[in-house]
């Protein structure tokens, strides 16, 4: 009994950020509202009990965060059981020492990793959807105008096929209306 | 030698002689450019020869002809199967329809006495070669399956290579006889083009499917009387073919657009295990969160207390969420007078959940639609979208040996005393028998 | 001399629905269709049709794979989206013509009104369409709940707690009555499974069978009746219902499939949405910003969270039923009148839904 009022009473902790600047950049950049999930397992970020949270972790996974907060240098190995595959990338990429330098510019961060990655393969680096305030994990998440470009492209042969088809078919209807037409003239004609 | 005879050779003297034949023809025997058509002389049979042929043989030489003129388009057409299996469906029964008619036809020209008369010798080798040539093709087509695909990098590279004047014939060298049967064949048609009655497919009679019906007849006054009148109805007639020609092609894209997308949404989604995993994983923790939560509900069914916290962590600043017998979050502060506070974090709004943090004003804030509770009373602000206060939540104090020091109902009265000094051994329940419920 | 109610309503339904003209050559050969300058609005309820059609068969597939458990929706909504083939798509038609179904029928109702097609002996199918109006806004909350997502499920709340506000306003022996209608609802005292399942039963049984009721009445009154003038002048010409009318609609059809078709296969609906909003609802956790509802509720929310709640209640009732009553309350009315009325109330919602997210914010601050 105890216990899962314990477990509850972590959940409700919630808002505990690890890196806010980072969250509070975005947000004001995109005009989008977006929560931890973007870096972190957990959408109510690090700390607490539950999944993705440091109270949860087995001593394995422990070892891991360890190794994760001592990625200094970029290019490490991070395989942080409380960041996502894109919160990882990070500290992979830039390492921990220039992640904590950027907390006084997080604007520079998207610089700083670079927009080759695209780990949801949206069309969108992952760097952008930082800056638009989106999902890098969710293929179909992404600013909706740049999302749309994206698959009009990927998309060319099933939407030419279907205009083809829209056109063949109007071109077939506005026939079939031509011919009613000069049969119900030559019928009125007749009468 | 054979080879570069039959597979250079032949198709460039083939060629010549056709567009020289063709020319010379143009020149010198302009009206001989024509079908022969025996129509008046044998209607019936015809009509069930003639149709099928050439729509069949039109089909099918479409079918080649744009795979040999784009094969780069070509090919990525058919790397999407289902269009690979409509085309190669589709050439099939087209050369089945048009083997039917050529068959009628041959058979027409067999039985008919007064045709018979004036069938050429020409007229039996174009036949003949035709027919071979269809046979061959089904042959081909049956044999070495995905013709469509697999075409495109082996005969069009060599028919371009033809057209650029630098014959390349290694990719058909080493192609089974019926295919090298088959170019041949193709090539001889060619070749004979300009002296057979195939030379009227250089007028491109298409309009012929669009006018209204011209019939070859023995004339006479009456006939031409009635055909003028039957000529007014039948004006109709080529919108209605342009309009089922439309539409049938965009019933044809539409139904495979649509008929493929429905059977891939049916078909098992082939997961690696890797992703099956994960996806188990997932519900596995969602099922474990809804046990939670029933188990949390279950608890509040089922016991008349429920334990908070301790007294000696809780502080004015900051609150302590917890869950309330109805299922809905609670705050828990503590005075400082050294007395609990239990709110209902339930906004009164519109039921978000209210933030658990102090400010200055002793306020605690419910983010959806900004209202600010007061910690004390619960009241919401002045102009708050929220109207009632937070609701107050009965609780019990007990001491180490479970003996009852104090309590609230949730109506606000409160019995007992607490002693600042002993909260570290003091816990925190919510209790229902003195909850408005009760 | 007065006659009776029984003949006088006999008589009322006898010229509402004339049987004798039940027959092919009446229904479908003779029907004719004015051309005049607002003809357009003949085709919008055609129109809805097609995008209910599409509903009806993306709904079915969405059926196949969708499980309305507290526990499995929101996952088996994410497989769907991610892992089903062509499942992304599927969905995101049904998304994408609901909101084109609920534009198009609320065109089609402003259309009709500045049409005055409720005037006599149409007044059977205007009330038939103004039942399928609300069961289309029926569909769209119950549906809008299904993904058991945090904005599905706490704009769902938002929605239903308005109900409770009701309550305040009903003599203190009756206040108790809006929160049992709201539980009673909701078929528990907090949004959870039971919910869930009632949602679903409305959503994919009871209200397509009401749909499918009503449209038939609808139609069949349409096509009884034939179309309404529209216009106080004679029109330009006629033009035949079959083939005519008809094939002009399919070409509509085929327009609209290739717009939603496109949106669908290129602009996921989900990326519409702040993406804390997707995640799977917690009953234990906090709300994130941004509940709100789907934008055509906009035209009711937003002035629901500026006014007082008495107001909202008093206008959405005379709306409500200003709406059933048009026939008689606008008898005599003229055309222009009409149109007036249907323009004004057209610049309201369009205002309402575009702006009304700003009107909040400069009010609010």
């Amino acid at each position: 009994m105890v216990k899962f009022v314990f477990i509850v009473a972590l959940v409700f902790i919630g808002n505990c950020f690890a890196y806010p600047e980072f969250q509070r950049f975005s947000q004001e950049n995109s005009g989008r509202p977006i929560n931890c999930a973007m870096c972190h397992v957990n959408g109510d970020g690090p700390e607490g009990a539950s999944r993705g949270q440091i109270g949860s972790l087995t001593p394995v996974e422990l070892n891991r965060l360890n190794a994760a907060r001592g990625a200094f240098a970029p290019g490490m190995p991070v395989e942080s059981p409380i960041l996502n595959a894109f919160g990882n990338n990070i500290i992979r990429k830039i390492g921990k020492t220039k992640f904590l330098e950027l907390r006084a510019h997080p604007e520079q961060l998207a610089e700083a990793y670079g927009f080759q990655s695209d780990l949801d393969e949206d069309g969108i680096p992952d760097a952008q959807e930082y800056l638009d305030g989106t999902n890098p994990l969710n293929r179909s998440h992404g600013n909706p105008w740049k999302l749309f470009v994206h698959n009009l492209n990927q998309y060319k042969l099933h939407i030419f096929l279907i205009i083809l088809a829209t056109v063949a078919g109007f071109y077939g209807l506005s026939n079939l209306l031509h011919g009613f037409a000069i049969q119900a003239e030559s019928h009125e004609a007749r009468n | 030698m054979l080879e570069l005879f039959l597979f250079v050779g032949l198709p460039y003297a083939a060629t010549i002689v056709c567009i020289v034949g063709t020319v010379r023809r143009f020149k010198y025997d302009r009206y001989g450019i024509t079908t022969l058509s025996s129509q008046f002389l044998e209607g019936k049979k015809m009509l069930w020869g003639s149709a099928p042929w050439h729509i069949g043989i039109l089909t099918v030489f479409l079918g080649h002809f744009v795979a040999f003129l784009v094969p780069g388009v070509w090919q990525r057409l058919m790397a999407i199967p289902s269009l690979l299996t409509i085309a190669e469906t589709l050439g099939m029964a087209a050369s089945l329809i048009c083997l039917v008619g050529l068959i009628v036809l041959i058979f027409r020209r067999a039985t008919t006495a007064r045709l018979q008369k004036t069938t050429k010798l020409a007229d039996f080798i174009v036949a003949l070669l035709l027919l071979g040539q269809i046979a061959l093709g089904l042959m081909i087509a049956g044999g070495f399956r995905w013709g469509a695909s697999w075409s495109t990098g082996t005969l069009a590279p060599y028919i371009w290579s033809l057209i650029t004047l630098g014959p390349d014939i290694s990719v058909i060298r080493d192609m089974p006889v019926i295919i090298q049967a088959h170019i041949v064949g193709a090539w001889l048609i060619v070749f004979i083009f300009p002296f057979t009655r195939l030379i009227h497919m250089i007028t491109v009679p298409i309009h012929y499917l669009m006018r209204s019906p011209q019939k070859v007849v023995w004339t006479n006054p009456r006939r031409n009387a009635s055909a003028v009148v039957a000529r007014a109805d039948q004006n109709s007639r080529r919108h209605f073919i342009k309009a089922s020609l439309g539409l049938s092609a965009a019933g044809l894209l539409l139904s495979v657009g649509v008929l493929d997308k429905l059977g891939r949404f049916f078909q098992m989604p082939g997961l690696h295990h890797d992703e099956e995993a994960d996806l188990l994983e997932t519900r596995l923790r969602r099922l474990q969160l809804t046990a939670e939560e029933k188990q949390l509900e279950l608890e509040r069914l089922r016991s008349n207390e429920i334990y908070v916290s301790k007294l000696s962590d809780l502080n004015g600043s900051t609150g302590k969420y917890f869950i309330d017998y109805a299922m809905r979050p609670g705050l828990a502060f503590r005075s400082e007078d050294g007395w609990p506070m239990l709110l209902s974090a339930k906004c009164t709004h519109l039921g978000c959940t209210v933030g658990n943090q102090v400010d200055a004003n002793g306020k605690i804030l419910c983010p959806c639609h900004v209202s600010y509770f007061d910690v004390k009373t619960g009241l919401p602000n002045e102009g708050a979208p929220a109207k009632a206060p937070l609701d107050r939540i009965a609780w019990i104090v007990r001491d180490e040996q479970g003996a009852e020091i104090a309590t609230e109902s949730s109506r606000g009265s409160r019995t007992g005393r607490i002693d600042p000094q002993m909260a570290e051994y003091y816990s925190l329940y919510i209790v229902r028998s003195l909850s408005a419920e009760a | 001399m007065k006659r009776s109610f029984v003949a006088s309503t006999f008589d009322f339904l006898s010229s509402r629905l004339p049987i004798e003209k039940l027959s092919f050559k009446h229904m479908v050969t003779e029907k004719d269709v004015p051309v005049h300058r607002m003809s357009w609005g003949y085709y919008v309820g055609g129109l809805a049709l097609f995008f209910f059609i599409i509903q009806v068969v993306t709904g079915l597939m969405l059926l196949f794979y969708y499980e309305p458990t507290v526990s499995e929706a929101h996952e088996s909504v994410e497989y769907i989206t991610h892992f089903v083939t062509m499942g992304a798509l599927v969905r995101n038609l049904h998304a994408w013509s609901a909101s084109f179904m609920i534009f198009c029928v609320i065109t089609h109702m402003l259309t009709s009104l500045a049409m005055k097609a409720f005037a006599k002996p149409r007044e059977i199918t205007w009330i038939a369409g103004v039942l399928l109006l609300l069961v289309t806004f029926g569909f769209g909350f119950t549906g809008y709940l299904l993904p058991w997502n945090q904005i599905a499920v706490n704009a769902t709340k938002v929605g239903l707690a308005s109900i409770d506000q009701v309550g305040q306003y009903l003599p203190a022996a009756l206040s108790h009555l809006a929160e049992d209608v709201r539980v009673t609802i909701q078929g528990a005292p907090a949004i959870g499974q039971a919910t869930l399942s009632r949602f679903f039963a409305l959503h994919v049984v009871i209200l397509p069978l009401l749909v499918l009721g009503v449209i038939g009445l609808h139609l069949l009154s349409v096509q009884l009746h034939g179309m309404s003038p529209g216009i106080e002048e004679k029109p330009v010409r006629k033009e035949k219902f079959f083939p005519f009318f008809i094939l002009k609609d399919f070409k509509e059809w085929g327009i609209a499939f290739l717009v939603v078709f496109v949106l669908a296969l290129c602009l996921p609906f989900d990326s519409l949405f702040p993406y804390p909003l997707l995640e799977p609802y917690n009953a234990l956790g906090s709300t994130p910003d941004g509940i709100k509802p789907e934008w055509y509720f906009y035209f009711v929310y937003y002035p629901m969270e500026l006014l007082p709640f008495w107001i909202i209640i008093v206008v959405m009732t005379t709306a409500n039923l200003g709406l059933f009553a048009a026939p008689w309350i606008f008898k005599g009315a003229s055309h222009k009148f009409m149109r007036w009325i249907a323009s004004a109330i057209a610049a309201y919602l369009i205002i309402m839904t575009l702006f009304g997210e700003s009107i909040y914010h400069a009010i609010k601050g």
